[in-house]
């Protein structure tokens, strides 16, 4: 739970105020931390494609929003990101489990977890690797990035990092 | 009735109200009709209208009509699973249901065919789910707008067709700030 606690008060520290999830077992400490927050909205969705576009909804409404996903809803949103958050240069949070990193027992994330990265590159987005507890401190100035630069950014938080935060 | 004479039929509620416009055919004739700049156009991500909508009208208090198509709600049929459960009461989204792929070509959708997005909605969990003609949609329209309690799902049922017609020629950026101005917001950091 530490670990979760310290993301999620980094975000809202960024100013993050509106959050979806589509979840991860890597997410359930966060999504649980959330939905006892009165200070933010928070809502799952069923499909991360969708959740891009409620999110630039909530960008237009004055939210700064983030979605949480696994890695593979990376690949699920390409057109999403390019054609509408990109366009229009809205500052959306991506908060990834980055499954198939070291440590994860199901091999077939490995695919996945092998293009994400490239994923990113290619699209442009700044990317933020959380590997240790360290890291984590850098998510609220990487956060404010997004809205300075009217970008998405990614905040990739990897297996081995969330497994044991219990 | 096509949806170029529906849009004409209902341009004057959509200018008191937030909208978010289906990609191609439909922005660009709602764009030629009367441009506001509470009006947002989507010039790609085809099948997030209702999404962006809801998103919108999750963020603020004004009422929010999302203007969708039959073959970009296919595309994004989880939506109405969204809408079901977690719209808000300044929440409107009004289907142009002419069975067709309007923009590509007047290629035949599933809903004219077997689908019903009406039963899909319900199914979905959406309360107040109104199918009606073209012509029934402004009494729709203006029902779900003054309605402070509850938010809609209309499926306006035309024909096919389209008017000739150009793209849009004003920019993404231009399109969102006018926009964001118009609700209030003027300070973007």
């Amino acid at each position: 739970m530490k670990i979760s606690k310290k993301i999620i008060d980094n975000l809202k520290k960024g100013g993050v105020d509106f959050y979806l999830s589509v979840p991860c077992k890597l997410l359930a400490n966060m999504i649980d931390i959330l939905e006892n927050d009165k200070d933010v909205y928070y809502s799952a969705v069923p499909r991360e494609e969708e959740g891009m576009g409620i999110c630039a909804g909530a960008y237009l409404g004055n939210k700064f929003p983030c979605i949480m996903m696994q890695n593979t809803g990376i690949g699920n949103s390409v057109n999403a990101i390019v054609s509408l958050l990109q366009l229009y240069q809205m500052p959306v949070v991506f908060l990834i489990s980055y499954r198939g990193t070291p440590g994860e027992p199901v091999g077939a994330q490995g695919g996945m977890a092998k293009i994400t990265e490239d994923i990113l590159q290619t699209l442009r987005i700044p990317m933020l690797h959380c590997s240790s507890d360290n890291d984590l401190e850098k998510i609220s100035t990487f956060s404010k990035h997004a809205k300075v630069v009217e970008s998405p950014v990614a905040i990739l938080c990897d297996f081995n990092l969330m497994k044991d935060d219990t | 009735m096509n949806r170029f004479d529906l849009l004409n039929k209902i341009q004057n509620i959509l200018k008191d109200n937030l909208v978010i416009c289906n990609i191609g055919l439909p922005s660009q004739e709602l764009y030629k009709i009367n441009d506001q700049p509470n009006f947002f156009y989507m010039l790609g991500s085809m099948g997030l209208s209702s999404s962006i909508g809801l998103g919108l009208s999750l963020s603020q208090n004004k009422n929010v009509i999302s203007i969708d198509g039959d073959g970009s709600v296919l595309m994004n049929m989880n939506t109405l699973a969204t809408i079901g459960n977690r719209a808000p009461s300044n929440y409107t989204l009004l289907i142009i249901d002419n069975g067709s792929y309007g923009s590509t070509g007047d290629q035949r959708t599933f809903t004219d065919e077997n689908t019903s997005l009406k039963d899909v909605a319900i199914g979905a969990g959406c309360k107040n789910v109104v199918e009606c003609s073209g012509d029934e949609t402004v009494n729709a329209l203006n029902k779900a707008i003054d309605d402070k309690d509850n938010s809609y799902v209309i499926i306006s049922k035309i024909n096919s067709g389209n008017v000739k017609i150009d793209p849009i020629p004003i920019n993404p950026i231009t399109i969102r700030d006018r926009f964001r101005k118009f609700i209030g917001i003027v300070k973007y950091l």
